[in-house]
């Protein structure tokens, strides 16, 4: 019954996106931007996405992967609030078994409050995405161009923390620079564990906009994992973008010391435009591991994105060393943010 | 690229009564800002900068993206049009940011910045009355960003 119910809610949205309008940033409903509640200062919005995959070996593998819940709210001077709840494998079918809501669980993926003091400084206290990188920051299914997601994304570190954030920007040499300090307190904050959560860490993410359409970045962080509080770790990042037209190259490396090894892991990802909203995506991603040799791969990948709030993709990937941390195998999912 | 539909909305401008006017950024008369720079309008626009010199959140509004003014307006700020922005205003969504709210028309945008501190617009130079405060002129050709 749970899962007819959720099937019948993603056709509803797909058909609501289908004839949603972008383009515009005005008050009313529009695909992307969310739903204000009048002048409350509170909009509601969120993303889902559906994914299918054929590793290899393996049996095929279908999900309703998330369905997200957004929910802001700004006083419009120095308070702002936002949260993040996700039902998570709402639906799954494989080759293994048939439709089932048996997987679906609930995550809070962020909840958090900034006091806004200035430009230079603001405090933000709650659940947050750990900012090591840019996919981290901006993994939601319609804003990437895979379905898959590069291992240096996620493999080293927490995807989130628990803490205090302080956050900010201000110009250098005529340009813009974001910057991050935040302390993973404790995690008692946290009800919801996330996987594989931090124990304690202390961090920072610098970002310079170098242009209008190239940006770098530089993230450390120095933590003790939840599931290994045997060793401290460092880790190091760096991450570039560049945009042309509607050409992109991204790149993020990271290493890790403080562990049995060193660890390097990175990718560099290149998007072109085809014809009409078709786009081609090719990504190569190296990645120590600690019991395995080096892992490598290659995904290449097509996209729809009729309008940018809305995205089709598959791709294939295949590489070496790969078969726990990113089989080989073809991937394909829809996502929409609405 | 965006150079040449710079020039082509600029051609098209002269079709309209007020070509070759200069946009003015606007704010209430009352406001103790006296000018702005081109860079720091370019982040108000984009969310960027959230709270001015004096502590006030800053209030950004814009018209719709048809509006021939918007279109001009975004092409001399971002170098892009507002359809090209989209993927940017997605990202910034995903982490609680939501654009500018838009008013339909100049007139609309006079009376809200007029009513509102930290509220601010933009309007075509000639329309810019004893409401409003101009903080930026920009010139619809030659040099951007020279301020008052």
């Amino acid at each position: 019954m749970l899962a007819r119910l959720l099937l019948f809610l993603l056709s509803v949205l797909v058909l609501s996106a289908a004839r949603a309008e972008p383009g515009g940033d005005g008050s009313s409903y529009q695909l992307g931007r969310g739903l204000a509640v009048g002048d409350t200062g509170i909009r509601f919005g969120g993303y889902a996405s559906v994914e299918a995959g054929a590793p290899s070996p393996g049996p095929w593998e279908f999900s309703v992967s998330d369905l997200s819940l957004f929910t802001t709210w700004t006083d419009h001077a120095h308070w702002r609030f936002f949260s993040e709840t996700e039902v998570g494998e709402a639906l799954t079918a494989g080759g293994n078994q048939g439709f089932s809501t048996r997987n679906a669980h609930f995550e809070l993926e962020r909840l958090y409050i900034d006091r806004l003091f200035d430009d230079l400084f603001s405090l933000r206290f709650g659940k947050f995405l750990t900012p090591v990188g840019r996919w981290n920051l901006l993994h939601a299914s319609p804003l990437t161009w895979t379905t898959t997601r590069p291992v240096a994304t996620y493999d080293l570190f927490s995807k989130h923390a628990t803490g205090l954030m302080l956050h900010g920007g201000f110009p250098v040499l005529d340009r813009h620079m974001d910057y991050a300090f935040y302390a993973d307190l404790t995690e008692d904050l946290d009800p919801y564990r996330s996987a594989d959560p931090f124990d304690n860490a202390l961090g920072s993410h610098w970002l310079y906009s170098l242009a209008d359409n190239l940006e770098l970045g530089l993230s450390y962080v120095n933590y003790q994992l939840h599931d290994d509080p045997s060793h401290r770790f460092n880790l190091v990042g760096v991450e570039g973008a560049w945009f042309y037209r509607r050409f992109e190259l991204n790149t993020e490396w990271v290493y890790r010391n403080g562990g049995l090894q060193g660890l390097y892991q990175g990718f560099v990802q290149g998007v072109a435009p085809l014809v009409s909203h078709w786009y081609a995506i090719g990504r190569y991603e190296y990645f120590d591991q600690v019991q395995q040799p080096a892992g490598q791969l290659g995904v290449f990948g097509l996209a729809f994105r009729p309008v940018p709030p809305l995205v089709w993709k598959v791709e294939y990937r295949i590489g070496s060393h790969n078969e726990i941390s990113a089989p080989d195998g073809l991937y394909g999912s829809f996502a929409v943010l609405f | 690229m965006c150079r040449l539909l710079l020039i082509l909305v600029l051609a098209s401008w002269q079709a309209f009564p007020w070509a070759g006017e200069s946009i003015a950024v606007v704010a209430a008369a009352g406001s103790r800002l006296d000018k702005l720079s081109l860079d720091t309008v370019k982040l108000i626009f984009k969310r960027k900068s959230m709270v001015n010199a004096y502590g006030d959140r800053w209030i950004p509004v814009n018209l719709p993206p048809a509006h021939p003014l918007r279109r001009l307006f975004s092409l001399a700020v971002f170098d892009a049009l507002p359809e090209d922005m989209e993927e940017y205003w997605n990202e910034q969504y995903f982490q609680g940011i939501n654009p500018p709210e838009v008013l339909s028309s100049e007139e609309a945008v006079l009376r809200f910045v007029a009513a509102t501190p930290a509220a601010i617009g933009y309007v075509r130079q000639a329309q810019a009355d004893a409401r409003v405060k101009i903080l930026l002129r920009i010139p619809s050709t030659g040099d951007l960003g020279e301020p008052p």
